[in-house]
């Protein structure tokens, strides 16, 4: 079987421009998902059962159902009773940061329980604040061990936003897609984008190497 | 214990026997399979009502025709429901499944990796909008969002009006997404094949929609039989389709799901 580079270099700039687009909305999304996920994962660690109630909800629910499905309810559910119209910018963020925010959740909760009790009462019995306990003694310690799943998340966040194709986000996949229609090729625009997500991911993964050693 | 891992085995084989049954393969032997020759065809049965999946059967007017086409010329057949991607790999590889029928424009572009047969449906893009919109032929549509199914004619049409790089013009998986996106608000018409269009304002008449034709900027396209380059089957196969188009049997199937007369002239003359 032959295979049509002259058709990828044809469609390089486009998929160069889904390129920037999906970092973009990677990079925004696991932003406002690891701050909505801290949030929630302090809500999840709540004394009382009846306030960690919404929040096990929360990381259930998106945890739980599929991306795919999420991504068609803030598009034609969420954005238009909010903004009149759909939104595809908004979707994209909107979806992806809601999605990571519930596994961000889940690694910041994990990351916190993962130190030892004693550290907070030693903390504690020095004279520090619960505040200050969390602040200097346990996320320090925790925020170690967090990196590598949260830069596993990250990683497959970038993967997941290829699902945004669905509501014609203009990213990698939504390109692949359109190349494939023009010549009814699948692994010129197909082969094309794998090697564009492992560029993106391999890139990543050695990033967070090396903030793996730094902290 | 010995027992109860058979007993998960077995189930666990029912389970994959029952998906299976259930993927849809139409085993639809031609009556008069003389030569004993046999076919595979793949289609993408998500293109109502010219080929969709009724539960666990694949149904259509191409289901119908190519039923027509295979008893014309002796041939064995059976139609799967692959989806679109495997349908074009496995056609253009041609080892598993030999041919596609699915609704597939016949286009110069894609006839550099495939080949067709002669034309069997002639069509044409209409564009969708809301009641009251301002636009009234294709060319009001450059700098309108214009919501497409990906990778159809209607996706190829708009990319050379509006720029193939245009992210005004959306490409989503299926003319459903589309549609629900012109009703959302966040396009101002969807362009999509005749039929298609037609039966959606037909099935939804609370929408307010309106079609409109524009024979000038859409002109007619022809669908066609897909098989890989160098196919022997085209040759084998060409000659049945004639017929069947000549002798009445597709005016027959055409009028059974559009309950018009087809231009049988016109396509026999398009090639």
């Amino acid at each position: 079987m032959d295979f049509r580079f002259d058709l990828i270099v044809h469609y390089l700039p486009v998929f160069l421009r889904g390129t920037l687009f999906t970092i973009g909305v990677s990079i925004v999304s696991i932003l406002i998902g690891s701050v909505l996920g801290l949030g929630i994962g302090f809500g999840k660690m709540a004394p009382k059962a009846i306030y960690r109630w919404p929040f096990h909800l929360y990381i259930n629910f998106f945890r739980g159902t599929p991306l795919y499905v999420q991504i068609l309810i803030v598009h034609f559910g969420l954005i238009p009773a909010f903004y009149g119209t759909t939104n595809v910018l908004m979707t994209s963020f909107i979806a992806l940061s809601l999605n990571s925010a519930a596994y961000s959740a889940e690694i910041f909760r994990a990351g916190i329980q993962s130190i030892d009790p004693g550290q907070r009462e030693a903390a504690l019995s020095l004279g520090m604040s619960k505040w200050q306990a969390m602040r200097f003694i346990i996320l320090p310690q925790a925020i170690k061990r967090m990196v590598p799943a949260f830069g596993n998340e990250f990683i497959v966040l970038v993967k997941d936003s290829s699902l945004l194709a669905l509501v014609a986000a203009p990213e990698i996949m939504f390109w692949s897609n359109t190349m494939k229609g023009q010549y009814l090729r699948i692994w010129e625009p197909y082969l094309t984008a794998a090697l564009i997500y492992f560029v993106l991911t391999y890139s990543l993964s050695k990033l967070l190497n090396y903030i793996e050693r730094k902290v | 214990m010995g027992i109860g891992k058979k007993w998960a085995m077995s189930a666990l084989t029912a389970c994959f026997m029952l998906t299976m049954a259930g993927c849809g393969s139409n085993n639809d032997a031609g009556g008069n399979a003389a030569s004993g020759e046999s076919i595979k065809i793949a289609t993408d049965a998500s293109y109502a009502p010219m080929e969709y999946m009724d539960t666990d059967t694949v149904k259509g007017f191409d289901i119908d025709f190519i039923k027509a086409v295979m008893e014309e010329a002796g041939v064995k057949y059976t139609i799967t429901n692959t989806g679109w991607d495997t349908m074009l790999t496995s056609v253009q590889q041609g080892t598993e499944y030999q041919a596609g029928v699915s609704s597939v424009s016949i286009t110069d572009e894609r006839k550099e990796t495939y080949d067709y047969s002669i034309p069997y449906f002639e069509s044409t893009n209409m564009i969708m909008v809301k009641e009251g919109s301002d636009i009234k032929s294709a060319l009001d549509l450059k700098d309108k969002v214009v919501a497409v199914q990906g990778a159809t004619t209607a996706d190829t049409l708009m990319s050379d009006i509006m720029g193939v790089d245009n992210t005004n013009l959306k490409r989503f998986d299926s003319n459903a997404v589309a549609l629900m996106e012109l009703n959302a608000g966040g396009a101002d018409a969807v362009v999509a094949d005749i039929a298609i269009v037609n039966e959606y304002i037909k099935n939804n008449p609370k929408e307010k929609l309106v079609g409109i034709l524009d024979k000038e900027n859409f002109g007619s396209e022809y669908y066609g039989v897909l098989y890989p380059k160098g196919s022997e089957w085209k040759a084998k196969l060409d000659p049945a389709i004639k017929t069947v188009i000549e002798n009445g049997k597709y005016a027959e199937i055409y009028k059974e799901w559009f309950g018009e007369e087809p231009d049988t002239a016109g396509l026999l003359s398009a090639e």
